[in-house]
Protein backbone atom coordinates (compact mmCIF):
# COMPACT_ATOMS: atom_id res chain seq x y z
CA UNK A 1 0.00 0.00 0.00
CA UNK A 2 1.64 3.31 -1.34
CA UNK A 3 0.51 6.09 0.60
CA UNK A 4 0.30 9.70 -0.84
CA UNK A 5 4.06 10.57 -0.38
CA UNK A 6 4.39 13.07 -3.50
CA UNK A 7 3.51 15.89 -0.63
CA UNK A 8 6.47 17.81 0.57
CA UNK A 9 4.98 18.59 3.38
CA UNK A 10 5.59 15.82 6.38
CA UNK A 11 4.52 15.87 10.22
CA UNK A 12 6.93 14.76 12.46
CA UNK A 13 5.53 13.96 16.37
CA UNK A 14 8.52 14.78 18.70
CA UNK A 15 8.43 13.58 22.14
CA UNK A 16 10.97 13.32 25.17
CA UNK A 17 11.61 10.10 26.44
CA UNK A 18 11.15 9.49 29.93
CA UNK A 19 10.78 13.66 30.04
CA UNK A 20 10.55 13.83 34.51
CA UNK A 21 13.68 11.74 34.98
CA UNK A 22 15.57 13.07 31.73
CA UNK A 23 15.13 16.49 33.18
CA UNK A 24 16.38 15.32 36.85
CA UNK A 25 19.24 13.50 35.09
CA UNK A 26 20.07 16.63 33.06
CA UNK A 27 20.86 19.01 35.98
CA UNK A 28 22.02 16.69 38.37
CA UNK A 29 25.16 14.63 37.27
CA UNK A 30 24.67 12.53 39.95
CA UNK A 31 21.61 10.72 39.32
CA UNK A 32 23.33 10.48 35.73
CA UNK A 33 23.47 6.59 34.07
CA UNK A 34 21.25 5.97 37.69
CA UNK A 35 18.01 4.11 37.82
CA UNK A 36 15.52 6.73 38.84
CA UNK A 37 11.34 6.93 39.53
CA UNK A 38 9.83 10.16 40.30
CA UNK A 39 6.64 9.99 42.69
CA UNK A 40 2.85 11.53 41.94
CA UNK A 41 1.61 14.28 44.08
CA UNK A 42 1.60 13.24 47.93
CA UNK A 43 4.61 10.65 47.17
CA UNK A 44 1.88 7.78 45.75
CA UNK A 45 2.58 6.08 42.74
CA UNK A 46 5.32 5.70 40.25
CA UNK A 47 4.86 8.17 37.59
CA UNK A 48 8.14 8.38 35.63
CA UNK A 49 10.85 5.67 35.42
CA UNK A 50 14.65 6.21 34.03
CA UNK A 51 15.57 3.69 31.28
CA UNK A 52 18.06 2.45 33.81
CA UNK A 53 14.91 2.13 36.50
CA UNK A 54 12.80 0.29 33.63
CA UNK A 55 15.75 -2.25 33.17
CA UNK A 56 15.00 -2.55 36.63
CA UNK A 57 11.84 -3.92 35.60
CA UNK A 58 10.42 -1.25 38.26
CA UNK A 59 6.27 -0.85 36.98
CA UNK A 60 5.06 2.07 36.13
CA UNK A 61 2.03 3.28 38.24
CA UNK A 62 2.80 1.28 41.33
CA UNK A 63 1.87 2.65 44.85
CA UNK A 64 4.88 3.79 46.35
CA UNK A 65 4.78 1.49 49.64
CA UNK A 66 4.53 -1.57 48.16
CA UNK A 67 7.68 -1.19 46.71
CA UNK A 68 9.78 1.17 48.67
CA UNK A 69 12.03 -1.70 50.55
CA UNK A 70 12.89 -3.36 47.31
CA UNK A 71 13.66 0.42 45.51
CA UNK A 72 15.82 0.93 48.37
CA UNK A 73 17.56 -2.38 48.20
CA UNK A 74 18.04 -2.14 44.35
CA UNK A 75 20.09 1.56 45.25
CA UNK A 76 17.21 3.50 42.97
CA UNK A 77 17.40 7.26 43.74
CA UNK A 78 13.38 8.18 44.46
CA UNK A 79 12.39 11.91 43.44
CA UNK A 80 9.22 13.39 44.71
CA UNK A 81 7.76 15.43 41.21
CA UNK A 82 9.21 19.12 40.88
CA UNK A 83 6.83 20.27 38.35
CA UNK A 84 8.72 23.73 37.89
CA UNK A 85 11.60 22.08 36.81
CA UNK A 86 9.91 20.14 34.03
CA UNK A 87 7.40 23.17 33.67
CA UNK A 88 10.06 25.02 32.65
CA UNK A 89 12.58 22.37 30.93
CA UNK A 90 9.17 21.85 28.69
CA UNK A 91 8.90 25.62 27.82
CA UNK A 92 13.04 25.30 26.81
CA UNK A 93 12.35 22.59 24.66
CA UNK A 94 9.28 23.74 23.00
CA UNK A 95 10.88 27.15 21.93
CA UNK A 96 14.24 25.62 20.88
CA UNK A 97 12.12 23.19 18.25
CA UNK A 98 10.51 26.31 17.30
CA UNK A 99 13.65 27.22 15.52
CA UNK A 100 13.13 24.03 12.90
CA UNK A 101 9.50 25.15 12.38
CA UNK A 102 6.64 27.76 12.78
CA UNK A 103 4.12 25.63 12.54
CA UNK A 104 4.09 23.33 15.94
CA UNK A 105 1.90 22.31 17.85
CA UNK A 106 2.66 21.68 21.33
CA UNK A 107 0.29 18.40 22.58
CA UNK A 108 1.33 17.74 26.41
CA UNK A 109 4.30 18.74 28.41
CA UNK A 110 6.78 16.50 26.10
CA UNK A 111 5.28 15.91 22.57
CA UNK A 112 4.83 18.42 19.73
CA UNK A 113 3.40 18.02 16.09
CA UNK A 114 5.82 19.95 13.44
CA UNK A 115 4.80 20.61 10.41
CA UNK A 116 8.59 20.07 8.04
CA UNK A 117 9.19 20.26 4.51
CA UNK A 118 10.46 17.72 2.56
CA UNK A 119 13.81 18.04 1.07
CA UNK A 120 14.32 17.60 -2.47
CA UNK A 121 15.86 13.88 -2.04
CA UNK A 122 12.97 13.41 0.56
CA UNK A 123 15.14 12.44 3.29
CA UNK A 124 14.13 13.97 6.79
CA UNK A 125 16.58 11.54 8.92
CA UNK A 126 19.58 14.30 8.80
CA UNK A 127 17.20 16.81 9.74
CA UNK A 128 16.12 14.57 13.21
CA UNK A 129 18.93 13.64 13.61
CA UNK A 130 20.03 17.01 13.79
CA UNK A 131 16.95 18.12 16.16
CA UNK A 132 17.96 15.69 18.23
CA UNK A 133 21.43 16.03 18.90
CA UNK A 134 20.56 19.82 19.09
CA UNK A 135 18.06 19.21 22.17
CA UNK A 136 20.85 16.50 23.59
CA UNK A 137 23.16 19.13 23.29
CA UNK A 138 21.11 22.12 24.42
CA UNK A 139 18.90 20.19 27.57
CA UNK A 140 19.94 16.94 27.86
CA UNK A 141 16.89 15.36 26.82
CA UNK A 142 16.88 12.35 24.37
CA UNK A 143 13.82 12.30 22.02
CA UNK A 144 12.20 10.14 19.79
CA UNK A 145 10.77 11.33 16.37
CA UNK A 146 7.90 10.01 14.37
CA UNK A 147 8.22 11.40 10.64
CA UNK A 148 4.63 11.32 8.55
CA UNK A 149 2.42 12.39 6.08
CA UNK A 150 0.27 13.17 8.80
CA UNK A 151 -0.74 13.03 12.59
CA UNK A 152 -1.83 10.20 13.38
CA UNK A 153 0.47 8.09 10.71
CA UNK A 154 3.32 10.40 12.91
CA UNK A 155 2.25 9.39 16.39
CA UNK A 156 2.16 5.17 15.04
CA UNK A 157 6.12 6.40 13.23
CA UNK A 158 6.92 7.46 16.81
CA UNK A 159 6.03 4.18 18.61
CA UNK A 160 7.76 2.50 16.02
CA UNK A 161 10.95 4.75 16.65
CA UNK A 162 10.65 3.60 20.44
CA UNK A 163 10.25 -0.26 19.94
CA UNK A 164 12.60 -0.58 16.81
CA UNK A 165 16.15 -0.94 18.05
CA UNK A 166 17.65 0.03 14.69
CA UNK A 167 15.87 2.90 14.03
CA UNK A 168 17.91 5.26 16.43
CA UNK A 169 14.65 7.40 17.73
CA UNK A 170 14.16 8.25 14.78
CA UNK A 171 11.45 6.38 11.78
CA UNK A 172 9.94 8.06 8.85
CA UNK A 173 6.65 5.98 7.80
CA UNK A 174 6.27 7.82 4.81
CA UNK A 175 9.46 6.48 2.78
CA UNK A 176 8.58 2.67 3.71
CA UNK A 177 6.88 1.44 0.52
CA UNK A 178 5.01 -1.76 2.07
CA UNK A 179 4.48 -0.40 5.47
CA UNK A 180 1.96 -3.60 6.05
CA UNK A 181 4.44 -5.68 8.58
CA UNK A 182 4.78 -2.18 10.28
CA UNK A 183 1.23 -1.27 10.86
CA UNK A 184 0.54 -4.60 11.82
CA UNK A 185 3.14 -4.17 14.87
CA UNK A 186 0.32 -1.41 16.30
CA UNK A 187 -2.69 -2.90 18.08
CA UNK A 188 -5.63 -0.95 17.34
CA UNK A 189 -5.88 0.58 21.06
CA UNK A 190 -2.46 2.12 20.10
CA UNK A 191 -3.60 4.18 17.58
CA UNK A 192 -4.18 7.38 18.38
CA UNK A 193 -7.74 8.41 18.97
CA UNK A 194 -9.23 5.08 19.70
CA UNK A 195 -10.45 4.16 23.50
CA UNK A 196 -11.03 1.89 25.41
CA UNK A 197 -14.22 1.16 24.44
CA UNK A 198 -13.79 1.34 20.95
CA UNK A 199 -10.92 -1.00 20.99
CA UNK A 200 -13.51 -3.27 22.55
CA UNK A 201 -15.57 -3.30 19.36
CA UNK A 202 -12.78 -3.49 17.20
CA UNK A 203 -11.31 -6.39 18.66
CA UNK A 204 -15.15 -8.34 18.71
CA UNK A 205 -14.91 -7.38 14.85
CA UNK A 206 -11.35 -9.35 14.64
CA UNK A 207 -9.56 -6.31 14.27
CA UNK A 208 -6.37 -6.15 15.80
CA UNK A 209 -3.72 -3.86 14.56
CA UNK A 210 -3.57 -0.54 12.50
CA UNK A 211 -3.39 -2.59 9.03
CA UNK A 212 -6.64 -4.26 9.80
CA UNK A 213 -7.99 -0.98 10.53
CA UNK A 214 -7.25 0.71 7.86
CA UNK A 215 -8.26 -2.36 5.58
CA UNK A 216 -11.79 -2.67 7.39
CA UNK A 217 -14.78 -1.77 5.41
CA UNK A 218 -15.57 2.23 5.44
CA UNK A 219 -19.02 1.98 5.73
CA UNK A 220 -19.12 -0.16 8.99
CA UNK A 221 -16.75 2.14 10.72
CA UNK A 222 -18.90 5.53 9.39
CA UNK A 223 -21.79 3.42 11.04
CA UNK A 224 -20.51 2.33 14.68
CA UNK A 225 -17.77 5.60 15.11
CA UNK A 226 -19.47 8.09 12.80
CA UNK A 227 -16.79 10.67 10.97
CA UNK A 228 -14.23 10.88 13.34
CA UNK A 229 -13.65 7.05 12.70
CA UNK A 230 -13.53 7.85 9.30
CA UNK A 231 -10.66 10.43 9.83
CA UNK A 232 -8.68 8.00 11.50
CA UNK A 233 -9.08 5.44 8.82
CA UNK A 234 -8.25 8.05 6.27
CA UNK A 235 -5.12 9.39 7.84
CA UNK A 236 -3.72 5.76 8.71
CA UNK A 237 -4.44 5.87 4.72
CA UNK A 238 -2.14 8.67 3.98
CA UNK A 239 -4.59 11.49 3.29
CA UNK A 240 -4.12 14.37 5.76
CA UNK A 241 -7.54 15.13 7.96
CA UNK A 242 -6.28 16.60 11.00
CA UNK A 243 -4.66 19.91 10.62
CA UNK A 244 -1.67 21.25 12.91
CA UNK A 245 -3.50 23.37 15.73
CA UNK A 246 -0.73 26.13 16.20
CA UNK A 247 -3.45 28.55 17.94
CA UNK A 248 -3.63 27.96 21.64
CA UNK A 249 -7.81 27.93 22.65
CA UNK A 250 -7.88 30.63 25.39
CA UNK A 251 -7.95 29.44 29.24
CA UNK A 252 -11.76 29.20 29.93
CA UNK A 253 -10.53 28.29 33.63
CA UNK A 254 -8.30 28.10 36.23
CA UNK A 255 -8.09 25.62 38.46
CA UNK A 256 -6.03 24.84 41.86
CA UNK A 257 -6.19 21.30 43.40
CA UNK A 258 -4.18 19.09 45.57
CA UNK A 259 -4.94 15.74 47.57
CA UNK A 260 -3.86 16.35 51.09
CA UNK A 261 -1.12 14.67 52.89
CA UNK A 262 -3.83 13.20 55.61
CA UNK A 263 -7.89 13.07 55.09
CA UNK A 264 -9.48 16.44 56.49
CA UNK A 265 -12.42 15.84 58.72
CA UNK A 266 -12.58 19.68 60.64
CA UNK A 267 -14.18 22.60 58.65
CA UNK A 268 -10.92 24.80 60.20
CA UNK A 269 -8.70 22.44 58.04
CA UNK A 270 -10.82 22.51 55.29
CA UNK A 271 -11.58 26.31 54.91
CA UNK A 272 -7.53 26.82 55.05
CA UNK A 273 -6.48 24.45 52.43
CA UNK A 274 -9.08 26.20 49.72
CA UNK A 275 -7.87 29.34 51.22
CA UNK A 276 -4.16 28.90 49.92
CA UNK A 277 -5.90 27.67 46.46
CA UNK A 278 -7.85 30.56 46.60
CA UNK A 279 -4.69 32.34 46.99
CA UNK A 280 -2.96 30.32 43.89
CA UNK A 281 -5.71 30.92 41.98
CA UNK A 282 -5.66 34.78 41.96
CA UNK A 283 -2.05 34.41 41.75
CA UNK A 284 -2.04 32.99 38.87
CA UNK A 285 -5.26 35.31 37.37
CA UNK A 286 -3.13 38.40 37.84
CA UNK A 287 0.22 36.74 36.21
CA UNK A 288 -1.95 35.88 33.12
CA UNK A 289 -4.37 39.34 33.04
CA UNK A 290 -7.11 37.77 33.99
CA UNK A 291 -10.36 38.15 35.92
CA UNK A 292 -13.06 35.75 37.13
CA UNK A 293 -16.40 36.38 37.39
CA UNK A 294 -17.77 32.89 39.23
CA UNK A 295 -16.27 30.64 41.52
CA UNK A 296 -16.61 26.80 42.06
CA UNK A 297 -15.11 24.74 44.95
CA UNK A 298 -15.23 20.87 45.59
CA UNK A 299 -14.20 18.73 47.80
CA UNK A 300 -14.55 14.53 47.85
CA UNK A 301 -12.89 11.59 49.64
CA UNK A 302 -10.81 8.95 48.09
CA UNK A 303 -11.75 6.78 45.13
CA UNK A 304 -10.58 3.87 47.29
CA UNK A 305 -13.06 5.08 50.07
CA UNK A 306 -16.13 2.78 50.90
CA UNK A 307 -18.26 5.89 52.14
CA UNK A 308 -18.03 8.36 49.37
CA UNK A 309 -19.18 11.66 49.25
CA UNK A 310 -18.56 14.52 47.14
CA UNK A 311 -20.10 18.24 46.77
CA UNK A 312 -19.43 21.68 45.04
CA UNK A 313 -20.68 24.88 45.29
CA UNK A 314 -20.70 27.71 43.21
CA UNK A 315 -21.21 31.44 43.24
CA UNK A 316 -21.70 34.08 40.76
CA UNK A 317 -19.65 37.67 41.46
CA UNK A 318 -21.19 40.94 40.28
CA UNK A 319 -17.76 42.23 39.12
CA UNK A 320 -14.75 40.32 37.42
CA UNK A 321 -12.11 40.25 40.11
CA UNK A 322 -8.35 38.88 40.66
CA UNK A 323 -8.27 40.61 44.38
CA UNK A 324 -7.59 38.24 46.76
CA UNK A 325 -9.31 39.74 49.43
CA UNK A 326 -12.71 39.42 47.11
CA UNK A 327 -12.24 36.49 45.83
CA UNK A 328 -11.16 34.46 50.06
CA UNK A 329 -14.11 35.76 51.67
CA UNK A 330 -16.34 34.35 49.06
CA UNK A 331 -13.98 31.03 49.37
CA UNK A 332 -14.05 30.69 52.76
CA UNK A 333 -18.35 31.67 53.07
CA UNK A 334 -18.50 28.82 50.39
CA UNK A 335 -16.59 26.54 52.31
CA UNK A 336 -19.35 25.88 54.80
CA UNK A 337 -21.74 24.39 52.06
CA UNK A 338 -19.54 21.71 51.08
CA UNK A 339 -18.13 20.75 54.08
CA UNK A 340 -19.75 17.28 56.71
CA UNK A 341 -18.21 16.05 59.33
CA UNK A 342 -19.31 12.49 58.73
CA UNK A 343 -16.35 11.34 55.76
CA UNK A 344 -12.80 11.77 55.61
CA UNK A 345 -12.39 14.24 52.78
CA UNK A 346 -9.04 13.64 50.82
CA UNK A 347 -8.95 16.46 47.86
CA UNK A 348 -10.20 19.66 47.17
CA UNK A 349 -10.25 22.63 44.92
CA UNK A 350 -10.88 25.87 43.48
CA UNK A 351 -11.82 26.71 39.76
CA UNK A 352 -11.76 30.15 39.00
CA UNK A 353 -14.52 30.56 35.97
CA UNK A 354 -15.71 32.94 33.41
CA UNK A 355 -12.43 34.57 33.26
CA UNK A 356 -12.12 37.48 31.33
CA UNK A 357 -8.74 39.47 29.83
CA UNK A 358 -8.39 42.57 32.01
CA UNK A 359 -7.67 44.20 29.25
CA UNK A 360 -11.18 44.18 27.13
CA UNK A 361 -13.22 44.12 30.40
CA UNK A 362 -16.09 46.09 31.17
CA UNK A 363 -17.09 47.44 34.18
CA UNK A 364 -20.44 46.47 35.64
CA UNK A 365 -23.28 49.34 35.83
CA UNK A 366 -23.97 47.99 39.38
CA UNK A 367 -20.14 48.85 40.70
CA UNK A 368 -20.26 50.00 43.90
CA UNK A 369 -16.52 49.87 44.49
CA UNK A 370 -15.39 53.38 44.27
CA UNK A 371 -12.92 54.18 42.21
CA UNK A 372 -9.90 55.38 44.15
CA UNK A 373 -10.53 52.04 45.97
CA UNK A 374 -10.07 49.59 42.97
CA UNK A 375 -7.13 51.25 42.13
CA UNK A 376 -6.03 51.13 45.46
CA UNK A 377 -6.61 47.58 45.67
CA UNK A 378 -5.09 46.75 42.16
CA UNK A 379 -1.69 47.94 43.41
CA UNK A 380 -1.77 46.08 46.89
CA UNK A 381 -1.97 43.00 44.64
CA UNK A 382 0.96 44.27 42.37
CA UNK A 383 2.83 45.15 45.50
CA UNK A 384 2.24 41.79 47.10
CA UNK A 385 2.75 39.79 43.61
CA UNK A 386 5.93 41.89 42.89
CA UNK A 387 7.74 41.04 46.30
CA UNK A 388 6.36 37.38 46.00
CA UNK A 389 8.48 37.22 42.91
CA UNK A 390 11.49 38.87 44.23
CA UNK A 391 11.82 36.94 46.95
CA UNK A 392 10.76 33.55 46.00
CA UNK A 393 7.33 32.30 47.51
CA UNK A 394 4.98 33.98 50.04
CA UNK A 395 6.46 36.57 51.93
CA UNK A 396 3.64 38.75 52.28
CA UNK A 397 0.45 36.45 52.46
CA UNK A 398 -2.81 36.27 54.37
CA UNK A 399 -2.89 35.03 58.00
CA UNK A 400 -5.12 32.32 57.11
CA UNK A 401 -2.36 30.47 55.62
CA UNK A 402 0.09 30.93 58.75
CA UNK A 403 -1.78 28.52 61.11
CA UNK A 404 -0.06 24.92 60.66
CA UNK A 405 -2.01 22.48 58.20
CA UNK A 406 -1.64 19.31 58.97
CA UNK A 407 -3.14 18.31 55.95
CA UNK A 408 -1.05 19.32 53.63
CA UNK A 409 0.98 17.14 50.92
CA UNK A 410 3.74 14.67 51.98
CA UNK A 411 6.79 15.39 49.42
CA UNK A 412 9.44 13.82 51.35
CA UNK A 413 11.84 12.76 48.77
CA UNK A 414 12.25 15.77 47.53
CA UNK A 415 13.46 16.55 44.30
CA UNK A 416 17.11 17.63 43.90
CA UNK A 417 17.33 20.93 41.99
CA UNK A 418 15.98 24.04 40.68
CA UNK A 419 16.25 25.33 36.94
CA UNK A 420 14.15 28.48 38.32
CA UNK A 421 14.41 29.68 41.94
CA UNK A 422 17.91 30.79 42.55
CA UNK A 423 18.35 29.54 46.19
CA UNK A 424 17.78 25.80 44.58
CA UNK A 425 20.03 26.14 41.73
CA UNK A 426 22.90 23.20 41.01
CA UNK A 427 25.88 23.51 43.07
CA UNK A 428 29.29 23.15 41.73
CA UNK A 429 32.13 21.65 44.16
CA UNK A 430 35.64 22.74 42.65
CA UNK B 1 17.22 41.48 37.66
CA UNK B 2 15.72 45.28 36.73
CA UNK B 3 17.54 48.84 37.51
CA UNK B 4 15.73 51.87 36.72
CA UNK B 5 17.68 53.92 34.21
CA UNK B 6 16.06 56.99 34.79
CA UNK B 7 13.69 57.85 37.29
CA UNK B 8 11.67 61.08 38.35
CA UNK B 9 11.55 62.31 41.38
CA UNK B 10 9.31 64.73 41.52
CA UNK B 11 6.91 64.80 44.00
CA UNK B 12 4.66 67.70 44.21
CA UNK B 13 4.02 70.35 41.48
CA UNK B 14 4.97 70.84 37.95
CA UNK B 15 5.41 67.21 35.84
CA UNK B 16 8.48 66.64 35.43
CA UNK B 17 9.35 66.87 31.59
CA UNK B 18 10.76 63.81 31.52
CA UNK B 19 7.73 61.98 31.80
CA UNK B 20 6.71 62.08 28.39
CA UNK B 21 9.70 59.64 27.93
CA UNK B 22 9.03 56.22 28.25
CA UNK B 23 11.26 54.50 31.38
CA UNK B 24 13.54 51.74 29.90
CA UNK B 25 15.05 49.29 32.14
CA UNK B 26 18.71 48.03 32.12
CA UNK B 27 18.01 43.85 32.19
CA UNK B 28 20.39 42.12 32.56
CA UNK B 29 19.10 38.98 31.15
CA UNK B 30 19.05 40.53 27.81
CA UNK B 31 22.16 41.73 27.86
CA UNK B 32 24.33 38.73 29.19
CA UNK B 33 21.81 36.00 27.77
CA UNK B 34 22.02 35.42 23.94
CA UNK B 35 20.09 31.71 24.19
CA UNK B 36 17.44 32.22 26.85
CA UNK B 37 16.45 28.34 26.57
CA UNK B 38 19.64 26.96 26.66
CA UNK B 39 21.02 28.73 29.68
CA UNK B 40 21.43 27.63 32.94
CA UNK B 41 22.85 29.10 36.05
CA UNK B 42 24.64 27.43 38.70
CA UNK B 43 26.79 28.40 42.39
CA UNK B 44 30.15 27.68 42.79
CA UNK B 45 31.05 26.07 46.01
CA UNK B 46 35.18 26.07 46.52
CA UNK B 47 38.25 27.79 45.43
CA UNK B 48 39.83 25.55 42.74
CA UNK B 49 39.17 28.14 39.97
CA UNK B 50 40.51 31.12 42.00
CA UNK B 51 43.19 32.56 39.46
CA UNK B 52 40.42 32.85 36.66
CA UNK B 53 38.33 34.90 38.88
CA UNK B 54 36.16 32.52 39.79
CA UNK B 55 35.34 32.55 43.68
CA UNK B 56 33.06 30.88 46.02
CA UNK B 57 29.87 31.24 46.17
CA UNK B 58 29.85 33.20 42.77
CA UNK B 59 26.91 32.91 40.45
CA UNK B 60 27.62 31.67 37.44
CA UNK B 61 25.85 31.64 33.65
CA UNK B 62 25.93 28.36 31.44
CA UNK B 63 25.10 28.84 28.25
CA UNK B 64 24.90 24.69 26.59
CA UNK B 65 24.10 25.97 23.20
CA UNK B 66 27.96 26.60 22.48
CA UNK B 67 30.41 24.34 21.25
CA UNK B 68 33.26 24.48 24.00
CA UNK B 69 36.73 25.83 22.44
CA UNK B 70 39.92 25.60 23.69
CA UNK B 71 40.57 28.49 26.01
CA UNK B 72 36.74 28.36 27.32
CA UNK B 73 35.91 27.82 30.99
CA UNK B 74 33.33 25.23 30.98
CA UNK B 75 30.97 22.94 33.64
CA UNK B 76 32.00 19.34 32.88
CA UNK B 77 30.11 16.28 34.19
CA UNK B 78 33.25 13.69 35.70
CA UNK B 79 32.09 10.71 37.64
CA UNK B 80 28.68 11.69 38.71
CA UNK B 81 29.88 15.04 39.72
CA UNK B 82 29.86 18.59 38.41
CA UNK B 83 33.37 20.51 38.06
CA UNK B 84 34.28 23.56 36.46
CA UNK B 85 37.91 23.94 34.57
CA UNK B 86 39.07 25.68 31.80
CA UNK B 87 39.69 23.15 28.46
CA UNK B 88 43.10 23.44 27.47
CA UNK B 89 45.54 22.35 24.89
CA UNK B 90 49.43 20.89 25.38
CA UNK B 91 51.13 18.71 23.34
CA UNK B 92 48.24 18.68 20.81
CA UNK B 93 45.95 17.18 23.61
CA UNK B 94 43.00 18.69 25.74
CA UNK B 95 42.73 18.57 29.21
CA UNK B 96 41.38 19.69 31.82
CA UNK B 97 42.65 22.35 33.82
CA UNK B 98 42.33 23.82 36.98
CA UNK B 99 42.78 27.23 37.61
CA UNK B 100 44.51 26.76 40.95
CA UNK B 101 47.93 25.17 42.07
CA UNK B 102 46.28 23.00 44.52
CA UNK B 103 44.12 20.86 42.02
CA UNK B 104 44.76 18.74 39.51
CA UNK B 105 44.16 18.68 35.92
CA UNK B 106 41.74 16.38 33.87
CA UNK B 107 43.21 14.19 31.02
CA UNK B 108 40.17 13.16 29.25
CA UNK B 109 42.64 9.93 28.42
CA UNK B 110 42.54 8.60 32.14
CA UNK B 111 38.70 9.49 32.84
CA UNK B 112 35.74 7.54 30.95
CA UNK B 113 33.20 9.27 31.86
CA UNK B 114 33.68 13.06 31.00
CA UNK B 115 31.05 14.58 29.62
CA UNK B 116 31.24 18.31 28.95
CA UNK B 117 28.08 20.04 29.75
CA UNK B 118 28.07 23.70 29.05
CA UNK B 119 30.40 26.76 28.13
CA UNK B 120 30.34 29.24 31.16
CA UNK B 121 29.56 32.59 29.58
CA UNK B 122 29.80 34.95 32.92
CA UNK B 123 30.54 34.50 36.52
CA UNK B 124 28.89 37.28 38.76
CA UNK B 125 30.70 37.86 42.19
CA UNK B 126 29.09 39.79 45.18
CA UNK B 127 31.61 42.49 47.02
CA UNK B 128 28.87 42.41 49.80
Amino acid sequence: MKSKSSSTEAIALIDANNFYASCEQSINPNLRNKPVVILSNNDGCIIARSPEARALKIKMGIPYFKVKESLNNLGVAVLSSNYSLYGDMSKRLMNLLKDYSEKIEIYSIDEAFISILRPKDKNLNPWARKVRCLIYQNLGITLTIGIAENKVRAKIANNLAKNIDSSAGIFDLARIYNDNDYLRKISVEKIWGIGKQTSNWLQSKGIKNAKEFRDMDEDEIIKKLGIIGKRLQMELKGNKCLPIEIIKKPKKEIQVSRSFGKPITKLEDLTQALAIYAIKASEKMRSQSLKSSAITIFVRTSHYSNHPYQKSAYKKLINATDNTSTILKTVIALSKEIYTPEYKLSKAGVLMQDLTNCKYLQQSIINYESQEKSKKSIRLMKTIDSLNKKFNNEVITWAITKKPQEWAMNRNSLSSGSTTDIRKIPNIMI
Amino acid sequence: MKIPLLSDSVSAGFPSPADDYAEENIDLNEHLISNPFSTFFLRVKGDSMINSGIKDKDLIIVDKSLTAKPGNIIIAMIDGEFTIKRLSIKNNELYLKAENHKYPDFSFRNHIDIQIWGVVIYSIHSYL
